[in-house]
């Protein structure tokens, strides 16, 4: 589903240049699990934000399904974005003015699906996610491994083709953690695409294919069997 | 996804209130300064605007060059109407009438001194006030008949029907009432509660009666057909003097359009140069720069909070909001803001209304009723929503989502630069305004302790009304106010002694060269005139009964001996009106009758004992408390002439009228000036709570290292301080030109000093640190681990 080949970003400041990318090559299948790990710096979260869309590499190339992404403009890019991608951040970027309902809901509006057709959506992924109980609530209400269930629904909701996860479990107790990574396996299972950049060879151990990178390069690949093995 | 907008708007209004109270009381205050002083620009513009053809309506005007100068006024005679409906090609009406004057209207015992004009039947026509009661196209045709307005005849009638019931006109002529009309409305030229037909006026002043051009008696309005005849109508009008004086013809005429005769009425070499307007266009610009200031605030306060929108901003951004959807959902809370400030703004100007319209004496009011009102409301809100909303919304939507997702802080220096200029901008403003309005006071203060030649303290005057004018009552009259102690000194005088009028040109002397016109005002003085105002005689004797030649005499004013270079003013043998051989026997020092800001215009005196005096001036006796020597004033003219109410007043106060303009310019400066300053302190807390929560963990840092208090306070005000400073600088040279240019109207001027200016340095510095200060202080005094632990 996607293939980067010979991506390349550049990290400028008036005295330094940083290449934090240096000609990545990676293919990611429809219905893998591909956790990236690697030292501090070594351009994991860069990778994740240009497959997000979020950053511009300065060369290269990303295809999703046969679609080159990086030659798109502003406007074209969030519109694929919204229609295809859904994000779950360490620090969860809940919008703290707006209820755990409504946080859910704006990826819907964003893509102009109609009011009651949302609320279905919402409420059935409210459900799924266990949270039914706390809709009305506000982010600050919740605890940590809450907000995060409430930041993967918001991801889920539009039932995107790919979910970038950028270290899902770093602001979470392991019990949480568990929580959070046994609902991407889940989703996983139904057939998402899933990308996590992690630190923790725990939470890589969920997912199918673990990518190792350092100073912007792939170092290794690994294909995690015993993960395999259970979805054979 | 609107509602979902406008519930974050309202949530994040909750949840900072202390900001949110900031932003809109400060945008409140704005609009409702901005909405008194556009309501008070509306109601100056709209002056006699309320007639149908008033776009097709001049005002005949005549320039008369005299002392080397042309004046211009709306004075013509009374042959100018009938002859510019005649010969002038396109006039459909032109109408005479006289200019509003105070009369007795009687009815029953019910005795009302009374606003009144007497004009023909084209005046209506004309100027088509709404007719209640009784027929527009029959009334003004007889002789004794009288028309008039809603209140007044609620006031002398009560609720009863006032058609056909009569009036009488000072104790004389008994006048039926034809027709009743709406008030005239309070922004008009040609104010009167009463109408009365202009044959009853020459029935009354038989001298009015003989068509003449010679003297000015009244006031022509003419009404064109079309305004395509205007430019050859007004070329015809010019020669109009001279086609009928033939001989020796005094004066051009002109038609000034009615629309521009408020606001236009400054004439210079016969064409008009302004006026009013001038005002109106400093309060139009001042309506202006106090929205900005407020909309500057606003932008300041939404973009120092803009970290706290940052993270939803780049939430938005990540999930697939498009940077237009951000723009307008940004512009959308401004406009929801700007919205909730009208309403307080709306609250506000109600409030102040009464305060301002007691104030300036003029009639504000929101006519809640006319849909332009809500058109130019809803704009002006719009224009401020977007306004206001328009930098932090671009500012705002251009974050980078990864930037503020991770966590980074979002690099704001270009942000503080703009802002810091914004504040600058601010502080131009108040400081050009604290300039300003310290040199309208100052001139204000120069101007009335200007020695105006008498002592206007404890000076009353009396007019003279019917039975009073009989010589024998006023000497009896005159003669009972001394005897009861509550005068010192009594004279008359032919004219009010704070207004001007009566003048002439045709004086001459020995010596005089022919082709010179001086215009001299001319007044009749009584008995001891000199004394009860308290001027000097600077040469020469006052008129007196032991001189029965001083029919004979005339007395001068020092302008007038300086005027027509008198070397021995005394004896010289003046000629008044072609034949009439005059001595001047005494100078007056000069005193000022009218304007206070102009010099002191020629003068020549004679005894009143020769024409009617207008006024009785009493110096009220130092040694007796006023008010009872008030009432026994009262009691003594109301025995003399019972049928008049007393008409009696203060010179002093009646003095101050001649302020009424600069002190309306001061008024609404010094108060729209103090708003400005007042926003712009706001903003500036505003400025100063963002820089201490940046500064935060500098401040702690610098503290663990030993800084004081005050140390950190000097740290924080130090920027500021310079800011003001900065924009002191750029507003000193701005209010220089702007003051010396208002200043260059007046002949008698208060020199620029350094005063104001440092007045306004000081100020605008006091109020900044103070403002910044209490922000700061806070910051300051916390504990420096809070700032620190969570590193």
């Amino acid at each position: 589903m996607i293939k980067i080949e010979n991506l390349e970003k550049v990290y400028k400041t008036e005295e330094v240049e940083t290449t934090a990318l240096n000609g990545i090559n990676l293919h990611v299948k429809a219905g893998e699990f591909v956790s990236i790990m690697g030292p501090s710096g070594c351009g994991k979260s860069t990778l994740l934000n240009v497959m997000g869309l979020l950053d511009k590499p300065e060369g290269g190339s990303y295809k999703f399904i046969d679609t080159e992404l990086l030659t798109l403009n502003d406007r074209e890019r969030s519109n694929f974005r919204k229609r295809n991608m859904g994000f779950v951040f360490q620090n969860f970027n809940l919008i703290d003015e707006l209820t755990v309902f409504e946080n859910i809901e704006l990826p819907l509006i964003y893509n102009k699906v109609p009011a009651t057709e949302r609320k279905k959506l919402v409420n059935e992924i409210i459900e799924r996610m266990n949270i039914v109980n706390r809709s009305g609530h506000f982010p600050q209400q919740l605890s940590g491994g809450q907000q995060q269930r409430v930041a993967v629904a918001r991801a889920l909701v539009t039932k995107p083709k790919l979910v970038l996860a950028d270290e899902p479990t770093g602001n979470l107790d392991s019990s949480h953690g568990n929580e959070v990574m046994e609902l991407l396996c889940e989703l996983n299972e139904t057939g998402t695409t899933i990308v996590m950049v992690t630190h923790s060879s725990h939470d890589a151990s969920f997912s199918n294919r673990i990518i190792n990178l350092k100073d912007g390069h792939v170092i290794s690949e690994k294909i995690n069997k015993s993960r395999n093995e259970e979805l054979i | 996804m609107f509602k979902l907008n406008l519930k974050i708007a309202l949530r994040n209004l909750w949840r900072n209130k202390g900001f949110s109270l900031i932003n809109i009381g400060g945008l409140a205050i704005g609009l409702a300064s901005c909405m008194i002083l556009l309501l008070y620009v509306a109601y100056e513009w709209s002056y006699d605007k309320q007639f149908t053809d008033h776009d097709k309506t001049y005002v005949v005007y005549q320039n008369a060059v005299a002392n080397g100068k042309t004046f211009s006024w709306a004075w013509t005679p009374n042959a100018m109407a009938p002859e510019v409906k005649e010969k002038i090609p396109g006039v459909k009406y032109a109408s005479h009438s006289t200019y509003p004057n105070a009369k007795l209207i009687t009815s029953g015992d019910k005795k009302l001194i009374s606003t009144v004009i007497f004009a023909d039947q084209s005046f209506v026509k004309i100027l088509d006030y709404k007719f209640i009661k009784g027929n527009p196209d029959q009334v003004l045709k007889g002789i004794n008949t009288i028309i008039l307005t809603k209140s007044f005849a609620k006031k002398i009638f009560g609720n009863e029907d006032p058609i056909n019931k009569t009036v009488t006109l000072d104790n004389q002529d008994v006048l039926k009432v034809e027709a009743v009309i709406d008030d005239v409305p309070a922004n008009t030229s040609i104010n009167f509660e009463c109408l009365m037909p202009w044959a009853l006026f020459e029935k009354k002043e038989s001298w009015a009666k003989e068509k003449n051009w010679g003297s000015n008696i009244c006031l022509t309005i003419v009404q064109l057909q079309d305004n395509k005849f205007f430019a050859e109508a007004n070329a015809d009008m010019k020669g109009i003097y001279k086609r009928n004086q033939k001989d020796k013809f005094t004066a051009d005429a002109l038609l000034h359009p009615l629309d521009k005769w408020h606001l236009y009425s400054d004439f210079e070499n016969g064409k008009s140069v302004g006026g009013k307007i001038d005002q109106l266009k400093i309060f139009l610009m001042l309506a202006f720069c106090i929205l900005l200031i407020a909309c500057v605030n606003f932008m300041n306060l939404s973009t120092a909070r803009s970290e706290r929108r940052a993270k939803e901003v780049g939430i938005r951004k990540a999930i697939g909001s498009s940077r237009k959807s951000l723009i307008s959902q940004f512009l959308l809370e401004s406009v929801f803001i700007t919205f909730i400030s009208t309403i307080l703004a709306f609250a506000l100007v109600e409030i102040s209304l009464s305060y301002f319209n007691n104030l300036l004496n003029i009639k504000l009011q929101i006519d809640y009723g006319n849909i332009k009102f809500w058109i130019a409301l809803l704009a002006l809100m719009l224009f401020a929503g977007f306004m206001a909303g328009s930098y932090p919304a671009l500012y705002l939507s251009s974050f980078e989502p990864i930037k503020v997702l991770k966590g980074l802080k979002i690099r704001t220096d270009s942000s503080v630069s703009i802002r810091k200029i914004l504040v600058v901008i601010q502080f131009v403003f108040a400081a050009c305004l604290i300039v300003c309005t310290s040199v309208i006071y100052q001139q204000l203060k120069y101007a009335k302790n200007k020695p105006i030649g008498y002592d206007k303290s404890n000076l009353i005057q009396i007019s003279v009304e019917g039975r009073m004018r009989e010589e024998s009552k006023l000497e009896l009259l005159k003669t009972q106010l001394l005897k009861s102690g509550a005068a010192s000194h009594v004279t008359t005088f032919s004219k009010d002694i704070t207004e001007n009028g009566n003048n002439t040109t045709g004086i001459s002397w020995e010596g005089k060269n022919p082709n010179e016109i001086i215009l001299f005002n001319n007044r009749g003085i009584g008995d001891n005139f000199i004394e009860t105002i308290g001027t000097e005689l600077v040469s020469g004797r006052v008129f007196s009964d032991k001189f029965p030649a001083d029919t004979n005499s005339v007395m001068l004013n020092e302008a007038a001996v300086k005027m027509m270079r008198l070397k021995n003013p005394i004896g010289a043998i003046i000629t008044w009106g072609g034949n009439t051989r005059l001595t001047n026997v005494g100078v007056v020092k000069d005193f000022v009758v009218e304007s206070a800001y102009q010099k002191v215009a020629p003068m020549i005196f004679y005894s009143s004992r020769r024409d009617g005096a207008a006024v009785i001036i009493v110096r009220l006796n130092p040694n007796q408390n006023i008010s009872s020597s008030l009432e026994k004033i009262d009691e003594l003219v109301r025995e003399t002439e019972p049928n008049y109410p007393v008409r009696r007043k203060f010179v002093d106060e009646s003095f101050e009228a001649k302020f009424q303009n600069e002190k309306l310019l001061g008024t609404l400066s010094n108060w729209f000036g103090g708003f400005a300053i007042f926003i712009s302190c706001l903003g500036l807390l505003g400025l100063a709570l963002f820089m201490a929560e940046q500064r935060k963990k500098e401040i702690s840092i610098r503290k663990v290292l030993g800084a004081s208090t005050a140390n950190i306070l000097g740290l924080l005000n130090k920027d500021f301080i310079k800011l003001v400073a900065i924009a002191n600088l750029i507003a000193f040279p701005l209010a220089y030109i702007i003051i010396n240019k208002w200043l260059s109207a007046f002949e008698y001027r208060v020199p620029i000093s350094v005063l104001p200016f440092v007045l306004a340095l000081s100020i605008s510095l006091i109020i900044a640190i103070l403002t910044v200060s209490i922000q700061s202080v806070k910051v300051a005094k916390a504990n420096p681990v809070d700032a620190l632990k969570y590193e």
